[in-house]
């Protein structure tokens, strides 16, 4: 379960400061898809980065299992499996050790991390590549990797920000099943894209970004009442304002 | 703890397989350094030698005002050869070494009993002409000496007496002293070696780190952040104290197959375990002071950028003690760099290095390596680290 509440975040540029996240708040529910989607630098990533303790918001509060993510963040990272917009992998280590790497960051025992790294080949289908460096791997390849790692230490909440990015349909519909599973185990899963239809084939609430601000929150269903458009990629582009600026 | 540990591990392992990096940052150093070391050390002694001990040729212009002196010149394996119009044109375009002008009236001087005048040419700045025109210098003067003592006996008077004061040397240059002037390098190519052997691993693991964008989520983990910069500079100290100790070996290998002079360089087993001892604390200063750079640039080009200006932080004090050589003195043995420089030349050289110094330089060396990593740990909980661009 994680709480966003008004976060505002301002960034110093050389054309004066920028205001990437204002007033950015929203519910993610446990055993539920919550879907982030905007547009190219709407504020999604920012507003993740927040959730995921790696900036502190100028102002607004997070919380992630009632935990207040400015008073422990450690305890608020242990929660959080994090797919991050960066997703580099050690190309001079094999997919196992880059995740058995993290296992160990996170505090995990070797037989921990061994039945965890099995549990996850078998979900994202890597057994072929498992132990093989990483260098070389296709794009598919490497965001399996990172996924792994990301939820070696079985966390509770999930954030994947773009998992999608650069993916071919078969292994987009894999990752799909994936985060259905990771749904019916009960975790709450937040994950942002600038796709709709991405969004909408997966998602039980969809909160939708534009120019840091939150435009809209609901169901595919609800957002299609909402603007009274049956096509979802119209709805898109009605909800974050996309028309006036094409 | 134990991140820090996992970190320093994952660091090597990704290094080590990289093995052409690898080879090239560990095995570079140790191969070449003692080889160029070598090779000008055999330069300058073989030179050395041939220039005391070949037959010096000397242009001569008119040599026959002074028969005789040309004479005694050659008893001492000095060959005379006829002299260029141009004397100050031909010593300038090292064409000679040095140019012995008699002057026409030297015979009616001679015997007139005064001071017959000769007059040498040559150029002060040049290195290589020192021996030839020191050794023109002591047989002239032999010369002078021997004839006008015969003059003195000839009118009566003992030749002692017209030596108002006599000058008698005493070198106090233990062997190990004189062998170390052939050296003035070491300590620069130790004190380098030290300095930067982990630089690549220490920008890397940072600066290439954040550049390849897998900081992020590695600082997404809930794994400290002082933690895993301890862990980055762990892994640095380690490969540079591997590249420390190849570097040593290979001295002490080489040095034992070296000419002359380098021969009697101290290269037992206990000095270089007490150079090792000496450069640890260069270690910790190269690595946390690369790692606190790493964090604050934005990309592995810029981290670059710096390590020209880092290549020559280790050579100032060589070049200043060159220039203006300083007496020894404890506040020396406290400044980063210096204190190397002198640790290395006493130990080298078989002096004893006092307990007084040994703390000042530890205390200093360690105090300035911790000093560099708080601030470095400060620089890693920014907000930007994290953030690729």
């Amino acid at each position: 379960m994680i709480l966003l509440e008004n976060l505002h975040k301002t960034f110093k540029a050389k054309g004066g400061p920028v205001h990437a996240v204002k007033g950015v708040g929203f519910e993610a529910r446990d055993g539920e898809i919550t879907g982030l989607l905007g547009p190219n630098g709407a504020g999604k990533t920012t507003t993740l980065r927040m959730l995921y303790t790696l900036m502190s918001p100028d102002q607004g509060r997070i919380q992630v299992d009632g935990i207040d993510v400015a008073k422990d963040p450690a305890a608020v990272r242990r929660r959080l499996g994090v797919l991050p917009d960066a997703r580099g992998i050690y190309k001079r280590l094999t997919a196992r050790e880059n995740v058995a790497y993290f296992g160990r960051l996170h505090g995990l025992d070797d037989a921990t991390i061994s039945a965890r790294i099995d549990r996850m080949a078998e979900a994202l289908n890597m057994h072929d590549f498992l132990d093989r460096r990483t260098e070389g791997f296709s794009q598919g390849q490497r965001t399996k990797t990172a996924i792994a790692r990301a939820l070696v230490h079985d966390p509770r909440n999930v954030i994947l920000d773009e998992p999608t990015n650069g993916l071919d349909v078969m292994t987009t519909r894999g990752l799909r099943g994936f985060l259905r599973e990771l749904r019916a185990e009960g975790r709450c899963v937040i994950f942002s894209s600038h796709i709709m239809q991405e969004v909408a084939a997966l998602c039980d609430r969809i909160v939708v970004i534009a120019h840091g601000e939150v435009r809209a929150i609901g169901t595919p269903d609800q957002l299609r009442e909402q603007t009274g458009l049956a096509d979802l990629e119209d709805v898109f582009v009605r909800l974050a304002d996309l028309g006036a600026e094409a | 703890m134990k991140t820090v540990w996992t970190v320093a591990r994952k660091e090597l392992v990704d290094l080590f397989r990289d093995r052409r990096t690898m080879l090239i940052s560990l095995l570079m150093g140790p191969v070449l350094v003692p080889v160029l070391m070598l090779g000008i050390g055999t330069m300058i002694e073989s030179r050395m030698r041939t220039q005391m001990e070949s037959t010096l040729q000397l242009p001569v212009i008119g040599a026959e005002h002074a028969p005789n002196l040309i004479a005694f010149l050659e008893t001492y394996n000095i060959e005379t050869q006829p002299g260029p119009e141009d004397p100050d044109a031909t010593v300038r375009g090292q064409e000679a070494d040095v140019i012995l002008r008699i002057s026409p009236e030297f015979g009616e001087q001679w015997r007139e009993s005064r001071p017959a005048r000769v007059e040498l040419i040559h150029d002060s700045s040049r290195q290589d002409s020192q021996i030839p025109v020191s050794r023109l210098v002591s047989v002239l003067s032999e010369y002078s000496g021997t004839l006008g003592a015969l003059r003195g006996i000839s009118r009566g008077v003992s030749p002692e007496a017209a030596y108002a004061v006599q000058v008698a040397r005493r070198d106090v240059a233990t062997p190990e002293s004189r062998r170390a002037m052939a050296l003035l390098f070491l300590p620069y190519f130790l004190t380098f070696f030290s300095f930067l052997g982990g630089a690549h691993l220490a920008m890397d693991a940072t600066a290439g780190e954040r550049e390849r964008q897998s900081l992020e989520p590695l600082l997404a983990t809930p794994a400290r952040r002082a933690a895993i910069m301890g862990g980055k500079i762990l892994g640095a100290c380690i490969f540079g104290v591997i590249s420390l100790v190849l570097m040593l070996l290979a001295f002490k290998l080489s040095l034992g197959f070296a000419p002359g002079a380098m021969r009697m360089i101290n290269v037992s087993t206990p000095v270089m375990a007490m150079l090792l001892v000496v450069l640890l604390p260069m270690v910790l200063i190269g690595t946390t002071l690369l790692t606190l750079i790493s964090a604050t640039v934005k990309s592995m080009k810029e981290a670059q950028g710096y390590m020209t200006v880092l290549m020559l932080l280790p050579m100032v004090p060589s070049l200043m003690l060159m220039v203006n050589p300083v007496r020894n003195a404890l506040w020396q043995f406290a400044v980063p760099f210096l204190a190397q420089n002198q640790m290395i030349m006493k130990l080298v050289r078989g002096e004893v290095v006092s307990a007084a110094e040994w703390t000042v330089y530890m205390t200093a060396g360690l105090g300035a390596g911790l000093l560099l990593w708080a601030v470095a740990s400060r620089m890693y909980l920014r907000e930007k680290l994290a953030v690729s661009a």
